[in-house]
């Protein structure tokens, strides 16, 4: 959808993963997707390098968030809301609709 | 230059002016500018410089590198100072808008371009906003008791910002 613009699927997806999931981590996204993991890595710190994102340490992991700081946050999301529309119910379900409430440890899925 | 054991402000006044006068137009932004506003109260070892207009990162790298600081990562370390400088990409702004009136400081025939004090104030409660940043609340607090500050200006940026309950808070700190 925003390729053309993203010059890089690669880059709309991650986008979209880290809007829809809130937070996200380079290992968890290059599983979720099949993408090298130094693709992922590469372009988080690139849009981390523009001001795109933010990052921050949790434990070990480095977890990536859409910069409230970035001044055009509000049209960047305005553009991936629509993208999302566009995007078929079967991959949205699969990669942009994270379960968020929570799972007590061991409870049967 | 030697600019072992320098300030942070004349290091910014230095780095500034080398890269204005090869083509690069940046404003110094962030934490220095406290440290400038507070007069050391607060003290920072980043200096922040946000680009005016999309330069190539390689001729900045080399720039800065021509003057003995070596990119690491996304920052670049000089051995003769603790201070670390990172180039930003633009455009100079503080939460979602840009910022309007840069502020000047010369040394000698350098020139410094940064936040006013009042941008200084809104960058500071921008983390204090979105990232609940409580020591960034401190800062905007002493600049604003060190500096001339247009709080109608700072408070119509916060409404814009959706956080007139936070600026509440600020205004209630800025009484104490």
């Amino acid at each position: 959808m925003l390729e053309p613009l993203f010059n890089s699927d690669k880059k709309e997806k991650i986008l979209l993963y880290i809007y829809t999931n809130g937070e996200s981590y380079a290992r968890e996204i290059a599983s979720k997707f099949q993408f090298y993991l130094n693709t992922v890595q590469n372009q988080l710190l690139n849009l981390e390098e523009g001001g795109v994102l933010y990052s921050k340490l949790k434990g070990k992991v480095r977890l990536f968030g859409i910069n409230p700081r970035y001044p055009f946050k509000k049209e960047l999301i305005a553009l991936l809301e629509k993208a999302l529309i566009f995007i078929p119910e079967e991959e949205k379900e699969k990669f942009y609709k994270p379960r968020l409430r929570p799972r007590r440890t061991g409870k049967p899925l | 230059m030697n600019i072992k054991g320098i300030s942070i402000k004349n290091l910014a006044i230095y780095i500034s002016d080398y890269l204005r006068k090869n083509g690069v137009d940046t404003v110094l932004s962030g934490g220095a500018c406290v440290t400038i506003y507070t007069n050391n109260k607060f003290i920072s070892l980043d200096l922040d410089f946000v680009l005016r207009s999309f330069i190539d990162s390689k001729k900045i790298e080399s720039l800065l590198e021509k003057i003995g600081f070596q990119a690491e990562g996304m920052y670049f370390e000089h051995e003769d100072t603790e201070y670390s400088v990172q180039i930003l990409p633009p455009p100079p702004s503080v939460g979602a808008e840009p910022v309007k009136k840069i502020d000047l400081m010369r040394k000698g025939n350098m020139l410094l371009k940064l936040l006013s004090p009042t941008d200084s104030v809104k960058d500071r409660l921008a983390a204090y906003y979105h990232w609940n940043d409580k020591q960034s609340l401190d800062q905007a607090i002493s600049i604003c008791r060190d500096n001339s500050i247009d709080l109608k200006e700072v408070e119509r940026w916060s409404k814009n910002e959706d956080m007139e309950n936070k600026f509440e808070i600020f205004k209630r700190h800025l009484k104490r």
